[in-house]
């Protein structure tokens, strides 16, 4: 593959990254947010897949594997099974409005962009330069975290922020090892299950899943 | 092979070995267990430290036992003063706590001791029948206190060895803690204790910050954590560098050493703990306060300014004089002795303020006289202190009682504890023939001498020594009132309630442990010239006082080198045994052959006399009250209630005093409500809302992102 054609398919593929992100900001049906997760499980493997190529790694194509396995299919598939057992499948309302996330998404980005110039600094390249881009995703994740209440959505905003910093650390090491990602991994997994746990036994305490019931638990 | 080393390693075996064997043993081997181990844990100490006094030095660097810092030892004759100190305490203390923490005794419960002078008597009986009550023997006996103890003592031993920030402070900590625990051991029995442990611990946390800031300062600015780095280092700080580090490290251990306003921890602590921690903490820690200031002050940053020193003065005077008016008219004998420690730190504080100030200005033969003054006055309080705090504890063990206004007529029925006490009470009152004398006279030498001398003094010296000799003066008088009281009022007479009259003498092994303490005490008055040599040795580690030897070498007398004074305290013993053997043979041949007459005393008119009109403790000290009242501010409540038929015909009157804190009353209900409003404050900030905690989180985030990204 050349240059030319490797910094059009990575730019392509951290654009969607990001896009989805943001989309994911956007849109307030769960099982279309939990459908833009899959895509940016798919995009997050085609990057792992792309650095293989260009490292000449097997290695990169099995994490490729393993991510394309967990984000896109595992997790999503979880995600399905809690919103199908739950009623309402809608964030009804975040803490900070659509177009006010939408506006606060775009300052994320600037501001992720303009902090990572040192980063960038350290070793100039096609794939550093793309890495504001996974900067931006854990920002944008951790928005999510943060101004929505649906448990659901704070799962997804816990992914969304784990998908950038995979995303991260591909762009700033070319290719993360095996082991390293599979024990992230199965940290995430491990953590999606106890959250859809927790998901359901507060749909059973307090028939909703606001995050916010859980006040109550102050001292 | 190295004696100190020898010391040290059994200071450590037995303090694990004692804490293991403490944990498991059954509850009725458990007191001699824990004993046993704290005494050999003191035999180490004292070891270690004799050798270190005999010249020997030591160290020991240990590099992975503490995550990013080596764990450093040294030992050298400062060192070894206090090792001998704490290791003596801690010997007698464990042979006391075998007798005082096995089963029998009376068992006290809520004591009213907070009314002094009521009027009905309270007997504390017949508590005993409810197994479910735990006595204070068998709440100082618990598992945990008793696996503690030896850890305590050789926590309290380490910390005159540690030779790096990290390590003091690691130790420092410890000791803090199992302090602490020790200090609660009877919390299911007063709600008091709670409170006095709530304090402790505040007060020993607060200093600890005071400490580590102050140590962190001078050990970046002296480029290293080790002692030795940090003494080389020291001279290249920026006065006020040194000065604020000097300020905060005197700040944090003053907390330890209960210098006033920083005390209120002791009259509280010492009273509720059992009475050989309350022994161990009031001879052996108070004083690591003391060497604290001793170490960073002279040794690690080499003298310092003048000022620095008047301030430790000025706090020390203050100290001695609030503490003994506050001991002078206590009515709880454990409070009493806690405030005379204030009173006693105080003192040692002037000495060591005195020296540093004749230091800064060049005078070494009264600066090391001073400094000797204030390190013996630490081991002979340390001596009486103990002994004091042991009978203290036999008669609350015997009696179940503290308030001296119910005590009385131990004398026929606690012979051995009566003696015992009075020999502490004497050195505690700074009188011939007691160990306390010797120190104060040699604190009150070096203070007069410092205005005699050829030649002309400073403006300061001038104004600030005169000024601190009659502080001194005065503390010895009302020590003499204070001792006095405790013990006409508390062993003499009659006995002014039914529990005193059924004291019993304590166990063999509480009266072994006094009588020890007795010993040291004995030997400290009689004999004190044999602290000369070890004494200049401490000093020459000390660099602004080195080579002022103080005490000229001599058999009896205490000969003072470079200033003019001698004073033998054997022979002034010798002498007052003379004097009283001859006015008593006078008295015989006087009297002899006339006929002896019983009489009924003559009470004024009544016929009725009982125990009850005898002079107690708070009428004892009523004059003082009276003297002092502005200091005081005693709160009276007088309620005289008439019979119904006429008013003019009383049927009862009560009064109640109470002698209130002035200091703390003033000092720390705003501070504490500033620190409860902080809480409230941050009680709004963590609402609850997982929303709020993660914004919280990406509100930093974003911060530190954006700090980095504009500095870089």
């Amino acid at each position: 593959m050349s240059d030319g054609v490797f910094v059009q398919i990575l730019d392509l593929v951290c654009g969607g990254l990001l896009l989805s992100g943001v989309l994911m900001l956007w849109r307030r049906e769960l099982v279309a947010i939990v459908r833009l997760l899959v895509v940016q499980g798919v995009l997050l493997a085609a990057l792992a897949v792309l650095l293989g190529v260009r490292e000449q790694s097997v290695e990169l194509y099995l994490v490729a594997v393993g991510v394309l396995i967990l984000k896109a299919v595992v997790l999503p598939g979880v995600l399905h099974r809690v919103l199908r057992d739950s009623g309402d499948a809608r964030e009804a309302a975040p803490l900070v409005n659509v177009t006010s996330s939408l506006l606060a998404a775009a300052l994320l980005t600037l501001v992720a962009y303009a902090v990572s110039g040192p980063l960038v600094a350290l070793a100039p390249s096609a794939t550093t330069r793309a890495l504001p881009v996974g900067l931006a995703v854990v920002l944008l994740g951790f928005f999510v975290l943060v101004t929505r209440r649906h448990a659901l959505s704070q799962v997804v905003g816990f992914l969304l922020l784990d998908n950038g910093i995979a995303a991260t650390a591909f762009l700033a090491t070319s290719g993360v090892p095996l082991v390293v990602e599979l024990g992230g991994s199965l940290d995430l997994l491990l953590l999606v299950l106890v959250l859809q746990v927790l998901a359901a036994r507060m749909r059973l305490t307090f028939g909703r899943t606001d995050m916010d019931e859980l006040q109550e638990l102050r001292d | 092979m190295n004696l100190i080393s020898v010391g040290l390693a059994v200071v450590a075996a037995a303090a694990l070995v004692g804490a293991t064997a403490g944990a498991l043993a059954q509850a009725r081997t458990r007191p001699l267990v824990a004993g046993a181990a704290t005494a050999v844990v003191g035999l180490g100490g004292v070891l270690a430290g004799v050798a270190a006094l005999g010249g020997q030095t030591w160290s020991l660097t240990i590099a992975n036992l503490l995550p990013l810092a080596e764990t450093t030892f040294a030992v050298d004759a400062l060192s070894g003063a206090f090792l001998v100190l704490i290791g003596a305490v801690a010997i007698t203390a464990g042979i006391y706590s075998v007798g005082y923490t096995s089963p029998g005794g009376a068992h006290a419960t809520d004591e009213d001791d907070a009314a002094p002078g009521h009027d009905e008597v309270v007997a504390h009986d017949g508590v005993d029948a409810h197994d479910d009550v735990p006595g204070p023997a068998k709440a100082a006996a618990s598992r945990t206190a008793q696996a503690v103890l030896p850890l305590f003592a050789a926590a309290m031993l380490l910390v005159p060895a540690a030779a790096s920030v990290s390590t003091l402070l690691v130790l420092w900590e410890l000791m803090a803690l199992t302090s602490l625990v020790l200090v609660l051991a009877e919390h299911r029995l007063r709600r008091s204790v709670r409170d006095a442990g709530l304090w402790y611990a505040g007060m020993t946390h607060a200093g600890l910050v005071a400490i580590m800031l102050g140590l962190v300062v001078l050990a970046a600015g002296a480029g290293g954590e080790s002692f030795a780095a940090m003494r080389a280092g020291s001279a290249g700080l920026s006065p006020a560098t040194a000065s604020c580090v000097f300020l905060l490290v005197f700040l944090g251990f003053g907390s330890k050493a209960g210098m006033v306003p920083l005390h209120v921890w002791l009259p509280r602590a010492h009273p509720e703990a059992p009475s050989h921690v309350s022994a161990l903490m009031s001879a052996a820690m108070v004083t690591l306060g003391v060497y604290g200031i001793i170490r960073v002050g002279f040794d690690l940053l080499g003298g310092g300014d003048g000022w620095w020193w008047l301030v430790v003065l000025a706090v020390g005077a203050v100290s001695a004089l609030y503490g003994v008016l506050q001991a002078s008219v206590a009515a709880d004998l454990k409070r009493l002795l806690a405030y005379s420690t204030t009173e006693n730190v105080g003192l040692m504080l002037i000495g060591i303020g005195a020296a540093g100030v004749f230091a800064a200005e060049g005078n070494r033969v009264l600066a090391g006289l001073l400094l000797a003054a204030a390190v013996l006055h630490a081991v002979n309080h340390a001596a009486f202190k103990a002994l004091l705090f042991f009978g203290a504890g036999s008669v609350l063990r015997s009696t179940g009682l503290r308030d001296l206004d119910r005590l009385g007529g131990l004398v026929s029925r606690m012979p051995v504890t009566t003696a015992l006490f009075a020999v502490g009470a004497l050195g505690a009152a700074g009188l011939p023939a007691g160990n306390g004398f010797v120190s104060e006279w040699l604190l009150l030498q070096g203070l007069i001498h410092s205005v005699t001398g050829a030649t002309a003094p400073s403006v300061v010296v001038a104004l600030s020594m005169p000024l601190a000799v009659a502080v001194v003066a005065l503390t010895a008088g009302l020590g003499v009132a204070t001792f006095v009281k405790a013990f006409g009022v508390g062993f003499l007479a009659r006995p002014r309630s039914v529990a005193a009259t059924g004291a019993t003498e304590s166990p063999l092994s509480m009266r072994v442990g006094m009588g020890l303490a007795a010993a040291a005490c004995t030997v400290l008055a009689l004999a004190p010239a044999v602290a000369g040599a070890p004494l200049g040795r401490l000093l020459d580690v000390l660099p602004s006082v080195r080579g002022g030897a103080p005490l000229a070498r001599s058999d009896v007398s205490l000969r003072l080198a470079g200033i003019a004074g001698s004073m033998s305290p054997l022979l002034i013993v010798v002498g007052l045994l003379v004097a009283a053997l001859g006015a008593a043979a006078l008295v015989r041949r006087v009297t002899r052959g006339a006929p002896r007459r019983a009489t009924p005393v003559w009470g004024g008119g009544s016929t009725r006399l009982s125990p009850r009109m005898e002079y107690t403790a708070t009428s004892f000290a009523e004059p003082l009250t009276r003297v002092f009242d502005d200091v005081l501010r005693p709160e009276k409540d007088i309620d005289v209630t008439p019979f119904a038929e006429s008013e003019f015909l009383i049927a009862s009157i009560s009064y109640r005093q109470r002698v209130p804190d002035r200091v703390e009353a003033r000092l720390y209900p705003p501070l504490l409500a500033a620190v409860g409003r902080w809480g409230q404050w941050s009680r709004g900030i963590a609402n609850g809302s997982v929303h709020r905690y993660l914004a919280y989180g990406f509100i930093g985030l974003l911060v530190v992102l954006v700090v980095v990204g504009i500095t870089s």
